[in-house]
């Protein structure tokens, strides 16, 4: 039992990074219709970006700042200089094209911080130790994360007008446009707000699992997993589909075989692909896609 | 696709191949002469060499291939060999059996070379064995399962057999007294086979093996193996992987309260599992090579002149301290360079040259090679290390 509910725990943990990484595709699927690759790599060039303003000698949370902003603004700038100069972009042009900026970003990485993998230092915090479950603090920094983060984004597009605006924007641009809201601001606020996600997952995971030049595209591609169980538009239930892919995961290295790990992600999504392609959670057609 | 859409595209296509040649090989070759076959007498000698550069192996090549550098241009500046320039041609393999077959191939076929040095590991260096054999190509890899050189009549090595290395660890845990021991293995070439190994070493000394995990060198998260770990019987565990994925197994090790001793294999014998396993490394015990304790050796060491010499080259020269796996390649490079030296390049002369390569003081240890042993170490080569304030401690 005691094995059960550490297994539970460390899943939980990993799946709020893969949910954080999630929201922050949905981000930019809901308003422009982008599937983009390049989101794990933002998770990476965060964590890796802050080890270094630590080791120069920032305090922590400086460096987590700034490393959040940069990343936030870079995934701005990539829209500004990739994504918004195609007309009639489609989702498959998105994914070359994102392909493109993530290679480009691991290259960068790999030149500037080298091929060898490093930690953050582990946020403020004691482990806990609950009938013989141990809970790492970094762990429940992960959590605190997606509750934070990940609810903050699912506040923002579900409850404020801006949100609602942006979602607006994305299925009915003409309409939208004529009430006011402008596509160019939708699709900045967008990436933006994937950017800082991206960012925030990779400096909370950090500390555990280390930030390397080529992380990237594993996690993102687990979030993207995560992602199509919610239909790529549904936060919540994305967000609970990488909770539960991270459990499930954990659950197969501990009770099958840990080589088996990262095949679980691609055997859902291709069972997910085939009987249920809107998602998981949606009604068929309640969003077009 | 209209028009902006094609503008866009080819610079992007353009971006993306830049990327991946930077990502992609870094292959450094300078051109120059290529002799009709690998024992041409004119231009420069050449030596290729095969490592794990970037990938899950990129903490074991990166050194590598800074030793490497180092040492082809100490060699050049003192005139190369008799009077030959040395051309060091090195190919990153990517961390992958593949990329090492393919890199192995592309020194053979077109770079001509006279000696291969490589790869970092043993999964990719099993993939180029069967190459380098058909091709009668003298190699010296720098990875540690005895299946690299079982039985070779091509390959060398100058990493510590895994086998001495378990020797080491299982003569400690028998007279620390322990009777059962837990395993968690890398799954690749270097964790292949450990388990019947220790299981064979273990029935003489009373030892058994409860349990044994997997994990693979990209894996991050290690809460799986290690609750399973907890859930075993056993006295101590032996982690055995490279740095980082050994290191943070370590962590995930101390996290999870297991609490038994834990000992690992040289595969750590870096900083970088200080770097990956944090506070988490205190305490743990491993077999290696002197280098990294050479501060606390005794004078008389007799490898003690080398080592110091080779730090301090390290270290002036990248501004950090040298791990073992530079050291691997040290000697290697040393080892193949004296071959030439002694035979020349034709193939089968210098590989006789290798193998009569005889009380050599290298960094790793003192190398003897034979017809049947093709790593050339003993036990002797090992000392005992204890992990404490982030450095590895002399034992004994």
């Amino acid at each position: 039992m005691i094995d059960f509910l550490q297994l539970t725990v460390a899943g939980l943990s990993q799946g709020s990074v893969y949910a954080l990484l999630a929201v922050g595709l949905i981000a930019t699927y809901t308003v422009r219709h982008v599937v983009n690759i390049a989101q794990g790599d933002y998770a990476t060039l965060a964590g890796l970006g802050s080890i270094s303003l630590v080791s120069v000698g920032l305090p922590l949370p400086v460096a987590i700042l700034i490393a959040l902003v940069s990343v936030t603004l870079a995934s701005v700038i990539i829209e500004r200089l990739v994504i918004s100069r195609v007309k009639n972009l489609t989702t498959l042009v998105s994914i070359i094209l994102t392909l493109g900026v993530s290679t480009l970003l691991q290259a960068i990485m790999l030149l500037i911080w080298g091929a060898e993998g490093r930690r953050l230092q582990a946020f403020p915090g004691d482990d806990l130790n609950l009938g013989g479950v141990s809970i790492r603090s970094q762990e429940l920094w992960m959590l605190g994360a997606l509750v934070v983060v990940g609810g903050g984004v699912l506040l923002f597009y579900e409850k404020t007008r801006w949100g609602k605006a942006l979602r607006a924007s994305a299925e009915q641009p003409v309409a939208a446009r004529i009430v006011g809201i402008s596509p160019a601001a939708a699709s900045i606020i967008a990436f933006a707000i994937a950017g800082f996600v991206g960012a925030a997952a990779g400096v909370v995971s950090s500390p555990i699992y280390l930030s390397i030049w080529s992380g990237g595209l594993l996690l993102g591609l687990k979030g993207f997993v995560a992602a199509v169980l919610g239909g790529l538009v549904s936060f919540r239930a994305a967000i609970v589909g990488a909770l539960l892919l991270g459990i499930i995961e954990s659950y197969v290295a501990g009770y099958v075989a840990s080589g088996w790990k990262d095949a679980v992600a691609f055997f859902i999504l291709i069972i997910v692909l085939i009987i249920r392609p809107a998602g998981l959670v949606l009604r068929p057609n309640a969003v077009r896609v | 696709m209209n028009r902006a859409q094609r503008r866009l595209l080819v610079p992007a296509a353009i971006a993306a191949s830049i990327a991946l040649a930077l990502t992609g090989c870094g292959a450094s070759n300078f051109g120059g002469d290529s002799g009709d076959d690998g024992g041409a007498e004119e231009g420069p000698i050449k030596i290729g060499a095969v490592l794990d550069i970037t990938g899950v192996g990129a903490n074991l090549g990166v050194p590598e291939q800074n030793t490497l550098n180092m040492l082809a241009d100490q060699l050049n500046a003192d005139g190369g060999i008799d009077g030959r320039e040395v051309e060091l041609i090195i190919k990153d393999n990517q961390s992958t059996e593949d990329g090492a077959a393919k890199a192995t191939t592309q020194l053979i076929e077109n770079d001509d070379v006279d000696l291969i040095i490589g790869a970092s590991r043993t999964g990719p260096s099993l993939a180029m064995r069967p190459l380098v054999e058909a091709a009668q190509m003298p190699t010296i890899s720098v990875a540690a399962n005895a299946a690299i050189v079982d039985g070779s009549e091509w390959v060398f090595k100058t990493a510590q057999n895994d086998l001495v290395v378990l020797e080491r660890i299982l003569d400690d845990a028998e007279s620390k007294g322990y009777t059962k021991l837990a395993l968690v293995r890398d799954a690749t070439g270097f964790g292949e086979g450990i388990g019947e190994i220790i299981t064979e070493l273990g029935s003489t000394r009373g030892i058994e093996l409860t349990a044994t995990e997997s994990f693979e060198p990209s894996a991050t998260d290690f809460t799986a193996q290690m609750t399973n770990i907890r859930a075993a019987d056993a006295d101590a565990v032996i982690i055995w992987g490279i740095t980082p994925s050994a290191g943070l197994a370590q962590a995930a090790y101390v996290q999870l309260g297991v609490g038994k001793p834990v000992y690992q294999s040289h595969g750590v014998a870096n900083d970088a599992f200080f770097e990956a396993a944090g506070p988490a490394a205190d305490g743990v015990i491993a077999p290696m090579g002197r280098l990294l304790v050479a501060d606390q050796l005794p004078a008389d060491d007799p490898q003690k002149e080398v080592i110091d010499q080779f730090i301090a080259d390290y270290s002036e020269a990248f501004g950090s301290s040298p791990s073992s796996f530079a050291g691997h390649a040290y000697d290697a490079w040393k080892i193949g360079v004296a071959a030439i030296e002694e035979a020349g390049t034709e193939p089968e002369a210098l590989r006789d040259a290798i193998l009569g390569t005889t009380d050599f003081v290298g960094i790793s240890g003192i190398f003897t090679m034979t017809p049947e042993d093709h790593s050339g170490l003993t036990a002797e080569a090992l000392i005992m290390a204890l992990a404490g304030d982030g450095r590895w401690n002399l034992i004994e």
